[in-house]
């Protein structure tokens, strides 16, 4: 064997190994969205505990199931929306939570109690709440902007930016049509197509991963985006930007922090979720991402500032709903966003 | 890609186990996802994802919807547009460093491959850093005077065609380049001497000896730049879909329809391995012209 193929086996036998390894006590495996845990935090569970925290992470809740159904890798604690716990429980995925190892799940508001998805938390423990809200440049826009009608009208064409997420776009449209998030049907669907059809054609950009970017450059004045994202923009640029929670009905999602079936370290994952629950954990949370914490300690640390954000915390606390799971449907859902967006586009 | 004038011998037991590490890594790394590929595309979708054992041929009769057409020759239009643009770009440049002295030609080489340095998805950030409403190229001409609002360059078809050039430019630029360092200079001379102009020299004397660079870069250039959509996505503002966004869509969106995914991407491959078919062909019966001549 040359020195080259014999070093080319020595790495990659040391690849195997460190691929196999990272199954002892002492390690947490973390599957998260990408950019949601911040560092601090893993860091200090660490520091506590003696628990390394392997983050790997995940750009969307289908990518995420996509890899935990492969079987490939497994993990002790996993980050999906609402919905998808709901699909989890039913196909009964996860495993149920001891609330005795959850003293801080009491820090929880009591709004994300009695959700359909997991009305008792028997399996997730809420780890950040967001809205979809419209942002306007105020420095752009004169009129008022309340609602999705108002955005898509003709003098904004070329000038929206939206979330690039074909069930979130169809939510809008059932909204004006007076239906909620979780009124997905083929009859539902075939009543949306022709407002979807009138709006699409008026969207300069579809971006789902940092759609503040658009508006900060000064390319599109108007977007319907997650609240996390208006919060950074009127973070760094008050004034300059709003955020308005749509007048025909306005949705939020519930992203949860789970454990898998055939999860190993399941005394570890309780022990990171408790520690995730306490109000000075919640807080650092808060400060990297600005999104609404469903943890009623961690808000009372919060800055005036940080609490008085409207994308953060909407005045007067609305109740919003949630979608649900639709099972085969979105398979509707997206061949629907497709063609019409096939149809707008040059 | 070889001219294919020395006779081909089968390779022996030593060949053989010289080439065993090659077809252990096709195998596993090409045919087998190729195999899964191909037997999920007829399986049924399962709820969360997945696929569900079985045999329909329903995923192939959805990509018959115009809808999918349209998709597909639009990536088509785009990936041979870029690689259109890249070959009269690229073509001139490979003909340059080809024929510099040796120290120079290092110098250009290493210039075509330093933004490989750079990270891809960084490098077309900085497009977009440059062509937006309030970013450097507006800011330019603004100042200079040449325009006085800002023009809409960001998020445009154009955007995307030159991110795809940008991105793949090296691509063409070498494979080419590869051909004409081997271009035996007296034959060009040759061509002159005896009477031929430079335009008649270039067409029937250099054209073809370059032919494989030129299909080299054809191919590295128009496979990549069909499947690639994270340019349509930052720089053409994820507007309309490329093909691969409806193939990502189908395991990464809300489609969660694996069947369907495979299916497109199933077709895509047999696509590739007509239009791979074809230049070879075309190839082969260029290799044979000349000597016919």
């Amino acid at each position: 064997m040359s020195r080259l193929a014999r070093r080319a086996c020595i790495a990659l036998a040391a690849l195997c190994f460190a691929c196999g390894g990272g199954s002892g006590e002492d390690e947490l495996d973390l599957f998260a969205w990408s950019e949601y845990v911040p560092r601090p935090v893993l860091e200090g569970f660490t520091q506590e505990t003696g628990i390394r925290v392997n983050y790997e992470s995940f750009g969307s809740n289908e990518e995420m199931l996509a890899k935990l159904l492969s079987g490939a890798a497994r993990y002790d604690l996993i980050q999906p929306s609402e919905y998808v716990v709901e699909a989890l429980v039913k196909e009964k995925l996860l495993l149920p939570l001891d609330h005795a190892r959850l003293p801080n799940l009491k820090n929880v508001g009591p709004q994300y109690w009695g959700r359909p998805h997991d009305p008792r938390l028997e399996y997730s423990v809420p780890y950040m709440q967001g809205s979809v809200g419209i942002v306007v440049n105020v420095e752009r826009v004169k009129q008022p902007v309340r609602g999705y009608r108002d955005v898509f009208q003709a003098k904004h064409a070329g000038r929206i930016v939206v979330v690039d997420d074909a069930l979130e776009v169809v939510s809008w449209g059932l909204a004006t049509l007076g239906l909620g998030p979780d009124q997905v049907s083929k009859e539902s669907l075939a009543r949306v197509r022709p407002v979807l059809a009138s709006w699409l054609p008026l969207v300069r950009v579809y971006d789902s991963d940092s759609p503040k970017t658009a508006l900060l450059g000064g390319d599109v004045d108007l977007g319907i985006v997650w609240s996390g994202e208006a919060a950074v923009l009127i973070r760094e640029q008050p004034g300059r930007f709003v955020y308005v929670l749509p007048e025909e009905g306005a949705h939020m999602f519930i992203d949860n922090l789970a454990i898998p079936k055939g999860a190993k370290n399941v005394a570890a994952a309780h022990a990171f979720l408790d520690y995730v629950l306490r109000p000075e954990v919640g807080r650092k949370i808060s400060e990297a991402f600005p999104y609404t914490n469903p943890n009623l300690e961690a808000r009372k640390l919060l800055s005036d500032a940080e609490r008085a954000n409207p994308a953060s915390y909407p005045p007067g606390d609305p109740q919003l709903e949630t979608f649900r799971d639709i099972g085969a449907l979105a398979a509707d859902v997206d061949a629907l966003f497709t063609e019409l967006k096939a149809k707008s586009g040059s | 890609m070889a001219a294919g004038d020395a006779p081909q011998r089968p390779p022996g037991g030593a060949g053989w186990l010289l080439l065993a590490p090659l077809v252990a890594w096709a195998a596993a790394f090409v045919v087998a996802p190729a195999a899964i590929m191909l037997a999920y595309s007829f399986a049924h979708r399962g709820t969360l994802g997945g696929v569900v054992p079985g045999f329909t041929l329903e995923h192939y009769a959805a990509l018959l919807d115009p809808v999918y057409l349209r998709i597909l020759l639009r990536s088509v239009a785009y990936a041979a547009l870029t690689t259109g643009v890249c070959l009269a770009a690229g073509y001139p440049v490979a003909w340059v460093i080809g024929r510099a002295a040796p120290r120079r030609r290092n110098l250009l080489l290493t210039a075509v491959m330093v933004p490989f340095w750079t990270s891809f998805l960084i490098r077309t950030y900085a497009w977009v850093t440059i062509l937006r409403s309030e970013g450097l190229l507006n800011s330019l001409m603004m100042q200079l005077g040449l325009i006085s609002s800002p023009l809409a360059l960001l998020y445009t078809p154009g955007a995307v065609l030159l991110g795809l050039v940008y991105t793949f430019l090296p691509f063409m630029i070498l494979p080419i380049y590869a051909s004409v360092e081997k271009l035996d200079r007296s034959l060009v001379e040759a061509a002159l001497d005896l009477g031929a102009g430079p335009l008649r020299a270039f067409s029937r004397v250099v054209l073809p000896l370059t032919a494989p660079g030129i299909a080299a870069g054809v191919l590295l250039v128009f496979v990549p730049s069909l499947g690639l959509y994270a340019v349509n996505d930052i720089l053409g503002g994820g507007r309309v879909d490329m093909i691969g966004n409806v193939i990502e869509n189908q395991f990464r969106g809300n489609a969660r329809n694996w069947p369907f995914g495979a299916a497109l991407a199933t077709t895509l491959l047999v696509g590739f391995g007509l239009v791979y078919a074809l230049l070879n062909q075309r190839q082969r019966a260029a290799a044979v012209r000349p000597l016919r001549a």
